[in-house]
Protein backbone atom coordinates (compact mmCIF):
# COMPACT_ATOMS: atom_id res chain seq x y z
CA UNK A 1 0.00 0.00 0.00
CA UNK A 2 2.76 2.63 0.78
CA UNK A 3 4.91 1.68 -2.28
CA UNK A 4 2.16 1.88 -4.67
CA UNK A 5 1.99 5.68 -3.23
CA UNK A 6 5.72 6.40 -3.15
CA UNK A 7 5.66 6.23 -6.79
CA UNK A 8 3.16 8.70 -8.29
CA UNK A 9 3.57 11.35 -5.47
CA UNK A 10 7.48 11.72 -6.01
CA UNK A 11 6.69 11.48 -10.11
CA UNK A 12 4.25 14.30 -9.06
CA UNK A 13 6.56 16.23 -6.89
CA UNK A 14 9.11 15.95 -10.29
CA UNK A 15 6.69 16.87 -12.21
CA UNK A 16 6.38 20.27 -10.46
CA UNK A 17 9.87 20.66 -10.02
CA UNK A 18 10.21 20.38 -13.98
CA UNK A 19 7.65 22.68 -14.52
CA UNK A 20 8.78 25.49 -12.36
CA UNK A 21 12.16 25.47 -13.93
CA UNK A 22 10.55 25.08 -17.10
CA UNK A 23 8.37 28.27 -16.84
CA UNK A 24 11.01 29.83 -15.13
CA UNK A 25 13.48 29.53 -18.55
CA UNK A 26 13.79 32.15 -21.32
CA UNK A 27 11.97 31.98 -23.92
CA UNK A 28 12.28 28.73 -26.25
CA UNK A 29 14.24 30.69 -28.74
CA UNK A 30 16.47 31.82 -26.00
CA UNK A 31 18.49 33.54 -28.77
CA UNK A 32 17.84 37.37 -27.93
CA UNK A 33 21.72 37.54 -26.58
CA UNK A 34 23.09 37.60 -30.33
CA UNK A 35 24.47 40.35 -31.64
CA UNK A 36 23.36 42.34 -34.46
CA UNK A 37 25.36 41.03 -37.34
CA UNK A 38 28.10 43.36 -38.90
CA UNK A 39 26.60 42.66 -42.49
CA UNK A 40 23.64 44.46 -41.21
CA UNK A 41 25.59 47.87 -41.09
CA UNK A 42 28.06 46.98 -44.10
CA UNK A 43 25.35 46.06 -46.62
CA UNK A 44 24.57 48.69 -49.25
CA UNK A 45 20.82 50.27 -49.28
CA UNK A 46 19.10 48.97 -52.00
CA UNK A 47 17.63 52.08 -53.54
CA UNK A 48 20.69 54.77 -52.13
CA UNK A 49 23.32 52.86 -52.14
CA UNK A 50 24.19 54.24 -48.76
CA UNK A 51 25.99 51.87 -45.94
CA UNK A 52 23.65 52.50 -43.22
CA UNK A 53 25.39 54.81 -40.19
CA UNK A 54 25.17 53.96 -36.44
CA UNK A 55 25.14 57.30 -35.41
CA UNK A 56 21.73 58.47 -37.62
CA UNK A 57 19.63 55.19 -36.00
CA UNK A 58 18.12 56.23 -32.84
CA UNK A 59 18.05 54.75 -29.67
CA UNK A 60 15.14 52.12 -30.32
CA UNK A 61 14.48 50.53 -33.86
CA UNK A 62 12.95 47.67 -35.79
CA UNK A 63 14.66 45.15 -37.86
CA UNK A 64 11.66 43.30 -39.94
CA UNK A 65 12.40 40.58 -42.50
CA UNK A 66 9.90 40.30 -45.46
CA UNK A 67 9.51 39.02 -48.37
CA UNK A 68 7.01 39.39 -51.35
CA UNK A 69 5.89 35.77 -51.67
CA UNK A 70 4.75 36.03 -48.34
CA UNK A 71 1.16 36.89 -47.43
CA UNK A 72 1.50 37.22 -43.64
CA UNK A 73 4.22 39.91 -44.63
CA UNK A 74 1.98 41.66 -46.43
CA UNK A 75 -0.82 41.63 -43.93
CA UNK A 76 1.39 43.50 -40.90
CA UNK A 77 2.38 46.45 -43.90
CA UNK A 78 -0.40 48.54 -43.12
CA UNK A 79 1.28 48.54 -39.78
CA UNK A 80 4.94 49.33 -40.18
CA UNK A 81 3.13 51.86 -42.51
CA UNK A 82 1.22 53.22 -39.44
CA UNK A 83 4.94 53.11 -37.64
CA UNK A 84 7.00 55.00 -39.72
CA UNK A 85 4.68 57.85 -40.14
CA UNK A 86 4.69 57.97 -36.35
CA UNK A 87 8.43 58.49 -37.03
CA UNK A 88 9.77 54.93 -35.50
CA UNK A 89 12.84 53.85 -38.04
CA UNK A 90 12.11 50.40 -39.40
CA UNK A 91 15.29 48.59 -41.35
CA UNK A 92 14.12 46.51 -44.07
CA UNK A 93 15.47 42.95 -45.09
CA UNK A 94 14.17 41.27 -48.00
CA UNK A 95 14.79 38.08 -47.28
CA UNK A 96 15.68 35.61 -50.80
CA UNK A 97 13.29 37.15 -53.04
CA UNK A 98 12.99 37.60 -56.75
CA UNK A 99 14.41 41.27 -57.40
CA UNK A 100 11.38 42.12 -59.88
CA UNK A 101 9.27 41.17 -57.81
CA UNK A 102 10.77 42.96 -55.19
CA UNK A 103 10.42 46.28 -56.61
CA UNK A 104 6.93 45.47 -57.49
CA UNK A 105 5.57 44.81 -54.35
CA UNK A 106 7.70 47.94 -52.46
CA UNK A 107 5.79 50.10 -55.55
CA UNK A 108 2.50 48.65 -54.72
CA UNK A 109 2.36 48.73 -50.98
CA UNK A 110 4.38 51.38 -50.18
CA UNK A 111 8.14 51.97 -48.64
CA UNK A 112 7.65 52.17 -44.64
CA UNK A 113 11.32 50.98 -44.64
CA UNK A 114 14.53 53.66 -43.38
CA UNK A 115 16.71 51.20 -44.74
CA UNK A 116 16.58 48.16 -47.06
CA UNK A 117 18.84 45.55 -47.63
CA UNK A 118 17.95 42.70 -50.16
CA UNK A 119 19.50 39.44 -48.50
CA UNK A 120 20.40 36.20 -49.47
CA UNK A 121 20.11 34.45 -46.31
CA UNK A 122 23.63 35.15 -44.72
CA UNK A 123 22.00 38.16 -42.79
CA UNK A 124 19.02 36.05 -41.85
CA UNK A 125 21.06 33.02 -40.58
CA UNK A 126 23.40 34.99 -38.15
CA UNK A 127 19.99 36.91 -36.94
CA UNK A 128 18.43 33.27 -36.10
CA UNK A 129 15.74 33.61 -38.79
CA UNK A 130 12.84 31.50 -38.18
CA UNK A 131 10.68 32.61 -41.24
CA UNK A 132 9.56 35.54 -42.61
CA UNK A 133 7.82 38.19 -41.43
CA UNK A 134 9.86 38.03 -38.34
CA UNK A 135 10.65 41.55 -36.50
CA UNK A 136 13.36 42.16 -33.64
CA UNK A 137 12.98 45.22 -31.58
CA UNK A 138 16.52 46.76 -31.13
CA UNK A 139 17.39 48.68 -28.41
CA UNK A 140 21.16 50.44 -28.20
CA UNK A 141 22.33 47.97 -30.82
CA UNK A 142 21.12 45.09 -28.69
CA UNK A 143 18.16 42.62 -29.67
CA UNK A 144 15.43 43.22 -26.62
CA UNK A 145 12.53 41.49 -28.18
CA UNK A 146 12.11 39.41 -31.01
CA UNK A 147 8.31 38.43 -32.17
CA UNK A 148 8.40 35.43 -34.60
CA UNK A 149 5.08 35.61 -35.98
CA UNK A 150 3.62 39.00 -37.52
CA UNK A 151 2.51 40.94 -34.97
CA UNK A 152 -0.93 41.84 -35.93
CA UNK A 153 -1.57 38.07 -36.55
CA UNK B 1 -4.21 -17.53 -44.05
CA UNK B 2 -2.85 -16.18 -40.83
CA UNK B 3 0.41 -16.99 -41.49
CA UNK B 4 0.31 -15.79 -45.05
CA UNK B 5 -0.63 -12.46 -43.70
CA UNK B 6 1.81 -11.80 -41.20
CA UNK B 7 4.95 -13.34 -43.60
CA UNK B 8 3.42 -10.42 -45.98
CA UNK B 9 3.58 -8.04 -43.13
CA UNK B 10 7.12 -8.86 -42.12
CA UNK B 11 8.35 -9.16 -45.52
CA UNK B 12 7.02 -5.50 -46.45
CA UNK B 13 8.36 -4.06 -43.09
CA UNK B 14 11.96 -5.94 -44.12
CA UNK B 15 11.63 -4.18 -47.14
CA UNK B 16 11.55 -1.05 -45.84
CA UNK B 17 14.19 -1.16 -43.50
CA UNK B 18 16.69 -2.68 -46.32
CA UNK B 19 15.22 0.61 -48.26
CA UNK B 20 15.98 3.01 -45.63
CA UNK B 21 19.41 1.28 -44.95
CA UNK B 22 20.65 1.54 -48.47
CA UNK B 23 19.48 5.01 -49.23
CA UNK B 24 21.62 6.03 -45.84
CA UNK B 25 24.75 4.25 -46.70
CA UNK B 26 25.07 6.20 -49.99
CA UNK B 27 24.66 9.36 -48.57
CA UNK B 28 28.15 12.04 -48.26
CA UNK B 29 29.41 13.58 -44.69
CA UNK B 30 27.17 16.76 -45.14
CA UNK B 31 23.97 15.44 -46.30
CA UNK B 32 24.30 12.71 -43.71
CA UNK B 33 24.78 16.27 -41.32
CA UNK B 34 21.82 17.51 -42.60
CA UNK B 35 19.95 14.98 -40.47
CA UNK B 36 20.76 16.45 -37.44
CA UNK B 37 19.47 19.40 -37.72
CA UNK B 38 16.11 19.92 -37.11
CA UNK B 39 13.89 22.57 -39.13
CA UNK B 40 12.39 25.03 -36.82
CA UNK B 41 9.39 25.30 -39.04
CA UNK B 42 7.78 21.81 -39.33
CA UNK B 43 9.70 20.60 -35.86
CA UNK B 44 9.28 16.79 -36.59
CA UNK B 45 11.67 16.79 -39.84
CA UNK B 46 15.44 17.46 -40.46
CA UNK B 47 16.43 20.19 -42.65
CA UNK B 48 16.90 17.20 -45.11
CA UNK B 49 14.13 16.30 -45.61
CA UNK B 50 11.76 19.47 -45.23
CA UNK B 51 11.78 22.00 -47.99
CA UNK B 52 10.80 25.30 -46.27
CA UNK B 53 12.77 28.46 -47.20
CA UNK B 54 14.16 28.07 -43.77
CA UNK B 55 15.61 24.49 -44.30
CA UNK B 56 16.64 25.42 -48.27
CA UNK B 57 18.21 28.69 -46.44
CA UNK B 58 20.00 26.63 -43.68
CA UNK B 59 21.16 24.28 -45.89
CA UNK B 60 23.03 26.98 -47.96
CA UNK B 61 24.45 28.65 -45.09
CA UNK B 62 25.71 25.21 -43.88
CA UNK B 63 26.90 24.32 -47.10
CA UNK B 64 28.90 27.80 -47.99
CA UNK B 65 30.87 27.52 -44.32
CA UNK B 66 31.65 23.85 -44.55
CA UNK B 67 33.17 24.52 -48.30
CA UNK B 68 34.98 28.04 -46.73
CA UNK B 69 37.04 25.20 -44.67
CA UNK B 70 34.90 25.63 -40.96
CA UNK B 71 34.35 21.49 -39.70
CA UNK B 72 31.02 20.54 -38.80
CA UNK B 73 31.93 20.77 -35.13
CA UNK B 74 32.00 24.28 -34.95
CA UNK B 75 29.51 24.73 -37.44
CA UNK B 76 27.10 22.90 -34.86
CA UNK B 77 28.56 25.00 -32.21
CA UNK B 78 27.70 27.92 -34.14
CA UNK B 79 23.80 26.81 -34.98
CA UNK B 80 23.50 25.85 -31.38
CA UNK B 81 24.57 29.25 -30.32
CA UNK B 82 22.00 31.24 -32.76
CA UNK B 83 19.11 28.57 -32.71
CA UNK B 84 19.33 26.95 -29.15
CA UNK B 85 19.78 23.36 -28.66
CA UNK B 86 16.66 22.70 -30.16
CA UNK B 87 18.05 22.65 -33.62
CA UNK B 88 20.05 19.72 -33.03
CA UNK B 89 18.24 16.20 -33.06
CA UNK B 90 21.38 14.83 -30.75
CA UNK B 91 20.82 16.39 -27.00
CA UNK B 92 23.75 17.03 -25.65
CA UNK B 93 25.08 15.10 -22.56
CA UNK B 94 22.90 16.96 -20.13
CA UNK B 95 20.17 15.52 -20.09
CA UNK B 96 21.17 12.73 -17.80
CA UNK B 97 18.48 13.09 -15.04
CA UNK B 98 15.90 12.60 -17.56
CA UNK B 99 17.18 9.22 -19.07
CA UNK B 100 18.53 8.12 -15.81
CA UNK B 101 14.85 8.81 -13.27
CA UNK B 102 12.77 6.06 -15.09
CA UNK B 103 16.08 3.36 -14.07
CA UNK B 104 15.99 4.50 -10.86
CA UNK B 105 12.36 4.77 -9.77
CA UNK B 106 11.57 1.27 -11.57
Amino acid sequence: MRKSLIIPILGLVILGISTFVFLNKNEKTGNKDIALPSSLFNTADFYDMKTLNQKELDDVYIVNFFASWCKPCLAEHPLLMELQSKGMQIIGINFRDDEDNFIQWINEHGNPFFHIIRDDGSIAYEMGLIGVPETFFIEKSKIQKKSTRAFIL
Amino acid sequence: MKILKSIYRLFFIFCFVLFTNISLANVNQLSEYYKTIRCLVCEGQSIQESDTEFAINLKEQIKKKYESGMDLKEINQELISIYGEEISFNPSNDHFILWGLPLLLY
